[in-house]
């Protein structure tokens, strides 16, 4: 979820209304959006970097507003305080408009050389704005929260933005070879190629998460002007040449893109939100794509689109009955300018900021805000079932119960682990372990999902050692094992196992422990294995030599008992004999 | 041995009624500790004997003192060793070891430097080596008449003295004195009930203070009990349990199925565990994977879609799940497959997340879900199904907040009023499912799936008051913490948990620690009133106040306390480091002693006034009496009106009948609620004072029966209030309570 950080006194004066905090919290909390947290410049440098630095920072109140990630449209002040007037009923929505260039369009050329990396670009011109300090900051910051959210960190869009002014178009956006790409990007001195820039910001804290994206292809994506001016290398940073300052009037946006959707919308959410400063408000100058195909495209889109909603299924939905006036009135206020349209149905104008709404329940869900969640009459549905517990599940706690009445305590264990947890430590080959592989693990302790329970068990009586003695733990939960029969590859086992820890290895209290559990599920002793249980002894290289037997049960093997070898005692930092019981629980469902 | 001098003891006791354990020691010239050893073996018999453990400072001689006892002081015995002749440094120093074999150099050291600046001796110088002559012909040896008076029991210091805590018993009889002492048995044994002897033993008390013998026991773990009650919950509620065995899903299940876009950050290799065996799942139903591929790349079923590319490589990738919805999932899946019946599951299962690590996340946990399926379900009919299902938790106050879930449509986060922190907190999400979901998969197109979330772990941290969850989960789990943690109620509020406040009982609560107080103020009292049988005790009380909110009433009250001339107050004002600025002399002269002799001597009452940023609550502190801090004007006010009784035994407030006293109360509770309620203005306490003074009935005071009676509340109020008040018989009034 992002969030945003917005100066309170800015906020306040914007919507025209001061808020007591508990008042604004409450404001944001039936918006669907968060007051994070209240601080100040002063107080954010005072936490990260200490009293010293944080002299002389601003003191004045910073709010920290957690917005839902699909809300692109008030990730910034101007779209914050659109929404929350709106809502409020205070505003109308503003209809943003598509203008014609006043002499030739602005054109971005897109060659095909981009469709190896970045294959779309789109554009739109702000022309007449004036920024002062706070909005320039402003158009800055959106374009960073976009980039960190909508733009997936700049791997699906990147944005650009110049004064146009400077550069002269028409624009190409071609991808060359890294060493023919040459320019002075955004705030450098010096000219570099764009290879020499991939080491320059290799350790740069913020740009070097981006280089990724581009570094090792052939060709790095470029947009120039008709004179060869680099305007920017996409995803990564722009040329200094065409920079935007407070002074400049006329923006160049250009949006470059592996997703043309995306682009679109961070197209649209940009100029919807800072036309409001251009001369003309709420209008955008359009500009020419030409594909790599060769048809041309106009942009930015700014589709407003209609739907037809049946308030009917709004009320039966929300479970609510409100008349289809009110539920229009209820849609406005969330941007969404509902008319009545006869027919029991609304019609319901989606903005081009609101390129959330996807579907009817999403209109639904904006009248169910609107209406207030906290408003809306509880009610029981009349859906009737027998319930039923799952069999596994419920004989599992039964088997947990019974264990805890014979003196055992219950452990609960990670299902991740080390390979050496289930391996090495237990004296077995990796290879000989059915074992579920993790590609990604941030640490050694996830690079498995444990195929038995025994080292989570053996760890937990290492953490353990200053009880008193003997100890005498169990788990009975999920291993899990690949299995070509699942579509998954893999399948869960439900396990119980137990140990018991002492100065002298008891085994026999094991053994007595599983003719118990045997005794409970109604099971025989069967030395023949063939109905029955029985116990046969078996070499298995986690115990020692000699004392340690599979479990048979009609006529397979479901578990293994015996005395620890002391290798596996001494691998887990213990030094006392140990016995453990592992047995497959699913037979006996 | 012990019981005989146990007898001994017994029998001094019945004769002298009291009993003092160093002075048996003396009497008897036995070594102390034996006698402390045999009256604490009397103790344990039972009410025998009342023993108080007293300690004090006891001074004794060093050797050193000793010697100079019986030899006299180290200047003495340099003088006394010098023949009538003198004699040589060497020869008196031979001398006087022949008189004191005990007598080292150092000792003679200094003795011949004391001697000399005595003028006992002096340095002949005449005969060539210098010899030391006697200048006096007698001495008075002060030191050792001192140190003989000291080891005779009179207390004085000098160096020659050690000191010795010595800690005695001050004995009395107590309810089951007697004489004669029995063995008590401890514990009744086969021997006794076999041969009847058990008719006649005494038996030893059983100490019931103590804990018993922990029993040998297993035990099941905190949040597996916590994950046994959610269940049975969902079961109560008629939700069956899905089977979540299996932790390994595809991305298919996990998210494309959820209608979550391929790009969304959750699907990141930052949020998720994917497999590098096996990686890829093989099997996905393929029809129903070209309709998920369709609502994704182009919408379809009333939905824009995402617009985007849509790969199959990317949903085949295998990875640890990220929630049970996954499981969901597939339920609702084979639902629609069977031919749709209305179904309530529930799951409360290990789920994974590829993220940062710190207290209350790790990378598994367990999700607990809820999905109902039916057809025609409201959000309404959600909110109703949480409300019963937090219920049973035993969470009665829920709130929700609009929120965004990729898969459900309206989504509302669930938060309910923590009493604790004293605020909202987020305690699950839920929502319906969306469309873009439910009908690729086949569900009839008027059927709605609720569903919603919470961890496990977080509930279970609340319940038994864990800050870090690897005290909970994890092989590092304390297993004594295991053993000993109790039964899960999550309806009942007990133990660590922070309990929703009852008004009722907080109230009780408050009485209670008020009455506490009042008895802690009522011994003061009483120990002041005592003054009329003899002195008074000496009182000592700090008051601290900030002067930005000077506490006038108490400052009246203490005014009133001085003027009465029944007590000696000394009064010191201080102010404290702690403040910004500076008291004004007024401030800091505000109150002057009543008596010139400003030294804390007995039968006084002693006011130490600190000036302290303490904000508008003053806190008075009885030293050496009672050990709760009085805070607040009010309190600190009655504080200062009972001293002000039991110094004057004049009625001013609890003198009075009970019913006046409460009326008093309810006059200063009325001025603690204007300012504890916000209203800065006392608007409402001053219109009770108009109604009151405004009666025509000719009543002068604010309490009592006609025409009232002077008391604590017209002291007090007339002071804060004085100057808000215009009314003309409030102005009457206001100079009544002047010449108080």
């Amino acid at each position: 979820m992002p969030t945003i950080s917005i100066n309170r006194d800015l906020l306040f004066s914007a919507l025209g209304k001061c808020y007591s905090e508990e008042e604004f919290d409450e404001l944001c909390f039936k918006f669907g959006i968060e007051l994070d947290e209240v601080t100040s410049d002063k107080l954010i440098i005072l936490k990260e970097q200490g009293t010293e630095r944080s002299e002389g920072a601003s003191e004045e109140v910073i709010y920290k507003i957690d917005i839902p990630a699909n809300r692109y449209d008030l990730l910034c002040l101007e779209g914050l305080v659109q929404g929350l007037q709106v809502f409020l009923g205070e505003t109308g929505f503003p209809p943003f408009k598509v203008i014609p260039s006043q002499t030739v369009p602005q054109r971005l050329i897109v060659k095909s050389s981009t469709c190896s990396i970045r294959p779309y670009a789109v554009a739109a011109v702000l022309r007449n704005i004036h920024f002062d300090q706070n909005t320039f900051n402003s158009f800055i910051d959106l374009q960073d929260k976009l980039h960190q959210n909508l733009c997936r960190k700049r791997s699906l869009v990147a944005i650009g933005t110049h004064d146009l002014d400077t550069v002269q178009g028409p624009f190409y956006y071609e991808a060359l070879s890294p060493d023919s790409i040459k320019f002075q990007p955004l705030n450098q001195t010096k000219e570099f190629t764009a290879s020499q820039l991939m080491d320059l910001y290799a350790t740069d804290s913020h740009l070097r998460h981006y280089l990724p994206i581009i570094k090792d292809s052939p060709v790095y994506p470029v947009i120039k002007d008709s004179n060869g001016v680099v305007l920017s290398m996409p995803p990564i940073i722009n040329g200094e040449h065409s920079k935007i300052t407070l002074k400049t009037r006329n923006v160049f946006i250009e949006c470059t893109a592996t997703d043309l959707t995306k682009a679109s919308i961070v197209l649209d959410t940009l100029v919807c939100m800072f036309s409001r400063y251009c001369q003309d408000q709420f209008t955008v100058e359009i500009c020419e794509i030409e594909t790599s195909q060769g048809g041309i495209k106009n942009y930015p889109i700014l589709k407003t689109r209609q739907e037809k909603i049946d308030v009917n299924k709004i009320n039966r939905m929300v479970g609510i009955n409100e008349q289809a006036d009110k539920v229009a009135d209820l849609l406005t206020r969330m941007c969404l300018t509902a008319t009545v349209a006869g027919n029991g149905c609304l019609s319901v104008t989606i903005p081009p900021t609101r390129h959330d709404i996807i579907h009817a329940c999403d209109v639904y869900e904006d009248v169910a805000i609107a209406f207030g969640y906290n408003n809306i009459e509880k009610t029981l549905p009349s859906t009737n079932t027998i319930a039923a517990q799952f069999p596994l599940n419920k004989l599992s706690d039964q088997l947990r119960d019974q264990l805890a009445q014979a003196g055992f305590t219950e452990a609960l264990t990670f299902s991740l682990c080390s390979k050496e947890d289930i391996s090495d430590k237990l004296r077995k080959p990796l290879s000989s372990i059915p074992a579920v592989h993790v590609s990604n693990p941030k640490t050694l302790e996830f690079q498995v999902a444990r195929s038995t329970l025994l080292p989570g068990l053996l760890k937990t009586i290492a953490a353990n050692r200053k009880l008193p003695l003997p100890l005498k733990f169990f788990e009975v939960s999920d291993v899990v094992l690949k299995d070509r029969q699942r579509d998954v590859g893999a399948r869960n086992c439900r396990k119980l196992c137990l140990v018991y820890y002492n100065k002298s290895p008891g085994f026999e209290l094991v053994h007595g422990l599983l003719d118990r559990l045997m005794q409970l599920l109604e099971i025989p002793l069967d030395p023949t294995g063939t109905t029955g249980y029985s116990l046969k002894a078996c070499d298995d290289a986690t115990f020692f030599p000699g004392r340690c037997a599979h479990v048979v049960f009609a006529g397979a093997t479901v578990g293994v008992l015996g005395v620890l070898h002391p290798e596996v005692v001494t691998s887990f930092d213990l030094n006392l004999p140990c016995s453990a019981l592992e047995l497959n629980v699913e037979p006996f469902l | 041995m012990a019981i005989a001098h146990g007898e001994k003891i017994l029998k001094y006791l019945e004769e002298n009624g009291k009993a003092n354990s160093l002075r048996l020691s003396e009497l008897w010239n036995e070594d102390h500790q034996k006698i402390v050893g045999t009256v604490k073996s009397l103790l344990c018999l039972g009410d025998v004997i009342e023993a108080e453990l007293h300690s004090s400072v006891k001074w004794d001689l060093t050797e050193e003192g000793k010697q100079v006892t019986t030899h006299g002081s180290h200047e003495a015995q340099v003088y006394n060793a010098i023949p009538p002749s003198g004699s040589t440094q060497t020869e008196i120093m031979t001398q006087a070891s022949i008189l004191n074999a005990g007598f080292t150099k150092d000792m003679a050291k200094v003795g011949f430097s004391k001697a000399m600046s005595l003028g006992w001796i002096a340095v002949d110088k005449s005969s060539g080596a210098p010899k030391f002559i006697q200048k006096v012909s007698s001495i008075q040896d002060v030191v050792q008449e001192h140190l003989k008076e000291l080891a005779s029991g009179k207390n004085m210091l000098t160096n020659e003295l050690r000191t010795e805590i010595v800690k005695s018993y001050e004995m009395k009889p107590g309810s089951s004195f007697s004489t004669s002492v029995t063995k008590q048995e401890t514990d009744l044994t086969p021997e006794m009930i076999t041969s009847g002897s058990w008719k006649t033993k005494e038996f030893k008390a059983y100490n019931l203070n103590a804990l018993g013998t922990p029993v040998p026991r297993g035990h099941l773990h905190p949040l597996m009990k916590v994950r046994a009650e959610f269940r049975q919950i969902f079961l109560e509620m008629g939700f069956s349990e899905m089977p979540t065995n299996n932790y390994v899903e595809s991305s298919f299940w996990n998210f494309d199925a959820l209608f979550q876009p391929q790009q969304h950050p959750a699907r990141d290799a930052h949020d998720t565990f994917f497999l590098a065996d096996p990686a890829t799942a093989s099997d996905i139903p393929t029809d129903y994977m070209e309709r998920v591929k369709n609502v994704h790349s182009h919408g379809g079923y009333g939905s824009q879609g995402y617009g985007y590319d849509w790969k199959v490589e990317e949903a085949k990738k295998n990875l640890l799940r990220t929630h049970t919805t996954a499981v969901s999932a597939r339920m609702l899946y084979a639902l629609a497959q069977g031919g749709f019946k209305p179904a309530k599951y529930f799951s409360i299962d290990r789920v994974f997340r590829n993220e940062t690590l710190d207290a209350t996340h790790l990378a598994e946990f367990h999700q607990i879900e809820g999905v109902i399926a039916d057809y025609g379900l409201t959000l309404g009919n959600l909110i109703g199904v949480l409300y019963e299902f937090f219920r049973k938790l035993g969470i009665e106050k829920l709130r929700f907040k609009p929120a965004y879930n990729p898969y459900t449509e309206p989504s509302m986060e669930i938060f309910s009023y923590h009493p604790g922190l004293k605020k909202w907190v987020e305690i699950g999400n839920s929502g319906i499912f969306r469309p873009e979901m439910l009908l690729p998969m086949g569900l009839p197109e008027d059927v709605s799936v609720l569903a919603w979330g919470l961890s496990l772990e977080r509930p279970t941290m609340i319940k038994y008051g864990y800050d870090n969850i690897r005290d909970l989960v994890g092989p590092k789990v304390n297993m004594q913490m295991v053993a000993d943690n109790p039964l899960c109620r999550l309806d009942k509020h007990r133990g660590t948990e922070i309990k929703e406040p009852d008004y009722l009982q907080e109230l009780d609560i408050r009485m209670d620690s008020i009455l506490t107080r009042l008895r802690g103020i009522e011994n003061e009292v009483s120990k002041l009133k005592k003054k009329d049988k003899g002195s008074p005790e000496k009182l000592t009380l700090v008051i601290e106040a900030d002067p930005i909110y000077p506490p006038l009433s108490v400052q009246t009250l203490i005014r009133i306390l001085m003027a009465s001339r029944n007590a000696p107050v000394s009064v010191t004002i201080h102010q404290h480091s702690s403040l910004k600025k500076a008291c004004s002399a007024d401030l800091m002269q505000w109150a002057k002693s009543t008596i010139s002799n400003v030294s804390r001597v007995d039968n006084l009452f002693n006011l130490t006034w600190i000036w302290k940023p303490v904000g508008p609550r003053p806190v008075a502190k009885v030293v050496n009496h009672y050990n709760g801090d009085i805070c607040g004007e009010t309190a600190v006010a009655r504080l200062l009106a009972r001293i002000l009784e039991s110094w004057t035994d004049c009625a001013f407030y609890e003198n009075y009948d009970l019913n006046t006293t409460a009326e008093i109360d309810d006059w200063l509770d009325m001025w603690e609620n204007c300012i504890q309620s916000g209203d800065p203005n006392f608007v409402v306490l001053i219109n009770h004072i108009y109604n009151q003074l405004n009666c025509s009935d000719g009543r002068k005071w604010l309490t009592g029966v006609l025409p009232g009676t002077k008391s604590l509340a017209d002291v007090f109020l007339s002071t804060v209030l004085g100057h808000k008040l215009n009314s003309d018989r409030a102005k009457e009034w206001l100079s009544r309570c002047n010449s108080f």
